[in-house]
């Protein structure tokens, strides 16, 4: 029997081989094979054909006739996934019994195919009856599936495929232990909801003939013991081989005691204070460098957020909320800002520029990009320890956290929500704000409570403690290196970076919170488009013109920052003056991210800027040599705090919102 | 904007519904081996087309052209479906039944369903796709609909915590209920993957199925914070600039496994396979460095990726956009988006495609699909909603549906629509449709 699977090499070939063949199945499948119509497909034949083309040339053979021409994946190598409720409904059993569907089904791996006995397409049902011919070959050697496996094959046509007529189809199939049930609708009527759940349209074609085809598409239904539908098969996928390896991996399944699908397997939960990177693509425009891609889906934890901010105090300043924070309204307003449905499109929220995995800023971009990808002009700052600016925003243009949040929220080329009404109502609607809202406030989502409860998130967001603080505030001696120590002694002193960046005797922010211009703004206002290099790929860097992109290409944006707040003329292209607590973290530097790594930021000071009307005259060249260079960026990477990876891998383990939950 | 009913019907199906085996014919631009493919004249040309502000209704929106020369209306605009908003129309494909169109938004992240099979004159909104990234566990960016038997393949482009390009290969089945989340594999967990070079990057694009060797290939762009930014920003960003994908990623198509992971640098776009039984290799483009690679199975059975052709000058940012290889994988067809150019390489020899045909089809070109008799060639312009271009000299067509002829050697334009004019949009992604498959 087996010769049969050599045979079918091709059609005719295949004709001629079951004509030699006087078992009772391959009398069967000539008849089959005959009647459909192999030298003259009615199904490929369409008024206006164009006669050059080959339409109506011998049909190609599905694959399932032929030998597999690869090697099939390993049974219980891999997982099916859930694709559907088989449904049940009446039939009849080729005995005349009445029977619900599911009965057949339940506690077996069952393969069902539909099929009409008159159905004259050779890669239709013959082909899902001839691959399950083989299948239970393959089974039945396999052995002891007897019990567990079933092979179903249900009728489109019960007024001529009557119980009687399949019993008589299914004596054309030797005996076998593996049960093969041929079964009948009772009715069309009883048949149309099994076929629209299984979807399989009925519709009907007059052949020339006076006989009728019944139109479907070939599929073959693999269904566990729960009835749940693992795969579906096409006559292009329907493969004995594949098939049966498929049956034994969910028969694993089953006798490895899961009533469900194997779980794909999931992340180990981390620690939260385990750092999972992202890979900065450090050194991309070499031709060394390799990825160190992390996975989305890590499995992070949620922390004490209140508790964690008090605990790592040490270095910041005493400040005292202006409502107490509760835990309530902490993790209202971490919900409010990873939810994306805080923008006109529900594709933003706060999280998407301060992303807490890149410190709360964003490190892939130079400057960020809202709505719509409309440009924004200048890099996202990171919100970590944003509770102490005295000035928000690079203009310094707001003062309180609570109030900040509208510029962003109703900002066109940001979240380009069109009001605060509209913010609020959106809010409203869904019903587990609306819900929180009152327990937390005994009050709807209003512009106070709104940005109360982003700023409450916010508020949380504190890192101190870091090993600079625990030597310069905590007095041990060990907590930097020598070093960092010296870069400290060039930043307070020679460098004089403190002037802006300050510490004080308690506490440091590293920043006075004015505004200075050091030239970056200038140039970027008043300079023209020149070549200049691009990274294409690692180690592929080419001279680019410009004006190869310029139609693709918006008018650039103007930015001159503090300016932009007073209308002073002497405030053109001053910024303010960023904290430097994580700035390791917070790559690309200065207001536009023009300014990659921290080195280069030290040479761009110590080279004094910028020239331009405006510049501070606290900038001015200093004469650093490589050690110092060096030390100073040594000191700076000791800034980072001690919370600060618990803080982001909360971020990441936060719910983010999005479309599904609003109706 | 009526249809009127054709006389005669004059596609031919090289596949019909109850017998869909056509994996050893021509592509017809490229479909699922899976799908009963067009064979001969179709009459529709389904353009996904992005709203833009300040044209028309600035709705994406699902354009039906008749392209059928026996029509009387042929070469016209005959139905437009508007929407709502604008998602980053982008790609498009049919389910394996060729019933519904799929057409992603990559900004909004909605599937647009569309009925083709009830009137294919006139397509119409079935189903409207939510949940694509809380279903998927956080993929952004629905791009390629690539039918499998029963289910769609869904490629995304990026995630939501952080919008850049790491991102999974989800699956829906043809209903529309969310399958699962193939993550691509990353270097923290590459799942059972070889890294065969340096990148294993995680990033996704297009997806094409060679099932006679139960292979599925991946490909890979960029993040959301990219394809979505102005092209001149983007350019002038060298930290974005960082964030291309440089991976082809080869896949258990059974069971959908990443098997081996590719150095392709570069940015590999689009994949097509090659349609022979005995070709079992595919090709894609790489945007930025601007080559031809091919991904062939080697004589040991090992799957490799090898540079095969330069197109153009990369230092002028021609960005080879759509390919699309011939039925009998004798051409392989490249559009260079920047500079407006059509290309035919000779694929003679496999490894050596020979560029032996150029002509400039507009001032930027995107898109290309050709019927699978190789005679009909169309193009759409638009490349992304803030990459394409703002401005074209006079006389240069800016957004633009082309109909040619493929004729001894070359393309004669037998119409066009301007898409500005007729306040559509931005036309993006086009797929066939003929009443015949329905019949």
């Amino acid at each position: 029997m087996l010769c049969i699977n050599r045979l079918l090499n091709s059609f005719l070939s295949c004709v001629r081989a079951v004509k030699a063949l006087t078992q009772k199945p391959f009398v069967f499948f000539l008849g089959v094979l005959i009647s459909s119509g192999v030298f003259g497909h009615e199904g490929n034949k369409h008024d206006g054909a164009d006669e050059s083309l080959p339409a109506a040339a011998l049909p190609v053979l599905a694959p399932g006739y032929e030998a597999l021409t690869f090697t099939a994946p390993i049974a219980g190598s891999y997982t099916l996934s859930h694709v559907g409720t088989a449904a049940s409904g009446d039939v009849i059993d080729s005995s005349g019994e009445q029977l619900q569907l599911e009965d057949l089904m339940a506690g077996r791996v069952s393969v069902l195919s539909f099929i009409y006995r008159a159905c004259n397409d050779v890669n239709g049902c013959p082909l899902a009856t001839y691959v399950m011919h083989q299948l239970r070959a393959q089974l039945e050697e396999h052995g002891g599936l007897s019990e567990r496996v079933r092979l179903i094959s249900m009728s489109f046509d019960p007024v001529n495929d009557t119980a009687a007529a399949m019993d008589a189809y299914k004596q054309s199939f030797q005996d076998s232990s593996i049960d093969w049930r041929f079964v009948t609708a009772p009715s069309i009527e009883a048949l149309e909801p099994i076929l629209e759940a299984y979807d399989q349209p009925l519709s009907k074609t007059a052949l020339d003939d006076d006989t009728v085809s019944i139109n479907h598409m070939l599929r073959v239904f693999l269904i566990d013991a729960n009835g749940s539908i693992r795969n579906v098969y096409s006559a292009n996928l329907l493969h004995a081989e594949t098939l049966f390896n498929d049956v034994l991996t969910l028969d694993q399944e089953e006798r490895q005691g899961q009533n469900t699908e194997v779980p794909e397997p999931t992340q180990s939960v981390k620690s939260s204070t385990e750092y999972v990177t992202i890979d900065r693509r450090e050194g991309y425009s070499e031709g060394s460098y390799s990825s160190s891609s992390t996975s989305l889906v890590q499995g992070s934890t949620a922390v004490d957020l209140l508790k964690l901010a008090k605990d790592n105090a040490l270095g910041l300043p005493n400040v005292s909320d202006s409502a107490a924070l509760t835990k309530e309204k902490v993790e209202l307003g971490r919900q409010l800002f990873y939810e994306r449905r805080l923008s006109i499109n529900d594709t933003f929220s706060c999280a998407m520029c301060h992303v807490p995995q890149q410190a709360f800023t964003s490190n892939e971009l130079t400057t960020s990009v809202g709505v719509e990808g409309r440009t924004v002009k200048r890099n996202a700052p990171t919100i970590l320890n944003v509770k102490y600016a005295k000035r928000l925003f690079h203009d310094a243009r707001e003062s309180r956290l609570d109030q900040q949040i509208w510029s962003p929220l109703l900002a066109h080329n940001e979240m380009a929500n069109p009001s605060v009404g509209y913010v609020l109502e959106k809010v409203m609607a869904i019903p587990e704000y609306a819900q929180q809202f009152d327990s937390v406030y005994g009050a709807p989502a209003t512009m106070h409570t709104l940005g109360d409860a982003l700023a409450a998130y916010q508020n949380v967001l504190v890192t101190g403690n870091s090993p600079f603080d625990q030597w310069y505030y905590g007095q041990q001696q060990d907590a930097v290196s020598a070093t960092a120590k010296l870069g400290y002694e060039l930043f307070s002193g020679k460098a004089s970076c403190a002037v802006c960046h300050t510490v004080d005797s308690q506490s440091a922010l590293f920043s006075d919170y004015q505004l200075h211009n050091t030239g970056i703004g200038y140039a970027n206002s008043m300079s023209k488009p020149e070549p200049h290099k691009v990274t294409l790929a690692p180690g592929v860097v080419v001279t680019v013109d410009p004006a190869s992109y310029a139609a693709a290409s918006e008018k650039r944006p103007n930015d001159l920052g503090y300016y932009e707040v007073t209308l002073q003329p002497s405030d053109r292209w001053k910024f303010k003056t960023p904290s430097l607590r994580n700035v390791a973290l917070t790559a690309p530097y200065m207001h536009n991210g023009s300014i990659a790594t921290l080195e280069e930021v030290v040479d761009f000071y110590a080279q004094g800027g910028i020239e331009n009307p405006e510049l501070s005259p606290l900038i001015r060249p200093l004469s650093l040599n490589e050690t110092e260079k060096a030390a100073l960026v040594e000191f700076m990477r000791s800034l980072t705090g001690e919370s600060v990876v618990q803080l982001m891998n909360d971020g990441m383990a936060a719910p983010i919102g999005d479309t599904r939950a609003l109706q | 904007m009526q249809f009127k009913p054709l006389v005669t019907l004059t596609a031919v199906l090289l596949t019909f519904m109850v017998s869909t085996v056509g994996s050893v014919f021509a592509d017809e631009t490229c479909m699922s081996p899976y799908m009963a493919k067009i064979a001969g004249q179709e009459d529709y040309v389904y353009v996904w087309t992005l709203g833009a502000e300040g044209v028309g209704d600035e709705q994406d929106k699902l354009v039906t052209i008749d392209v059928n020369p026996k029509s009387e209306n042929y070469g016209t605009i005959i139905n437009s479906l508007s929407v709502g908003g604008r998602n980053e129309a982008h790609h498009s494909g049919f389910t394996d039944d060729r019933k519904y169109l799929w057409a992603g938004g990559l900004d909004s992240n909605k599937i647009f369903v569309f009925d083709v099979h009830t009137d294919p004159a006139k397509p119409t909104l079935s189903n409207t796709i939510e949940d694509f990234v809380s279903a998927s566990g956080g993929v952004v960016g629905p791009h390629t609909t690539y039918a499998l038997p029963n289910r769609m393949l869904v490629t995304g482009l990026s995630n939501n915590q952080d919008h850049g390009g790491r991102t999974g290969l989800v699956e829906y089945t043809n209903s529309g209920e969310f399958i699962k989340t193939n993550w691509m594999p990353t270097d923290d967990n590459l799942q059972g993957a070889e890294k065969s070079g340096s990148y294993a990057d995680g990033f996704g694009y297009d997806v094409r199925a060679l099932p006679r060797r139960n292979v599925l290939v991946t490909s890979s762009f960029t993040g959301w914070n990219n394809y979505m930014m102005d092209l001149g920003k983007l350019m002038g960003d060298a930290e974005a600039m960082k964030h291309f994908g440089n991976t082809v990623v080869i896949w258990d198509l059974h069971t959908r496994q990443p098997k081996k992971i590719l150095d392709v640098p570069g940015a590999p776009l689009e994949l097509r396979c090659a349609w022979k039984k005995e070709n079992n290799f595919c090709y894609t483009t790489t945007a930025l460095t601007s080559e031809i690679w091919i991904i062939y199975e080697d004589e040991n059975q090992e799957w490799q990726a090898k540079s095969v052709a330069k197109i153009g000058d990369a230092s002028k940012i021609p960005l080879p956009v759509d390919i699309s290889i011939a039925a009998d994988d004798s051409l392989l067809w490249v559009n260079t988006w920047n500079d407006g150019q059509t290309r035919v390489f000779d694929l003679s020899d496999p490894f050596a495609p020979e560029e032996v045909y150029t002509k400039r089809i507009g001032e930027q070109v995107n898109m290309l699909s050709q019927s699978w008799d190789g005679k009909r060639v169309y193009y759409t312009s638009s490349l992304l909603g803030n990459w394409d271009k703002k401005t074209a000299p006079d006389g240069e067509d800016l957004q633009y549906f082309k109909a040619f002829n493929w004729t001894d050697g070359e393309l004669q334009e037998q119409f066009a629509i301007d898409f500005l004019a007729e306040n559509l949009g931005l036309p993006h992604q086009m797929r066939f449709g003929a009443h015949a498959l329905y019949q």
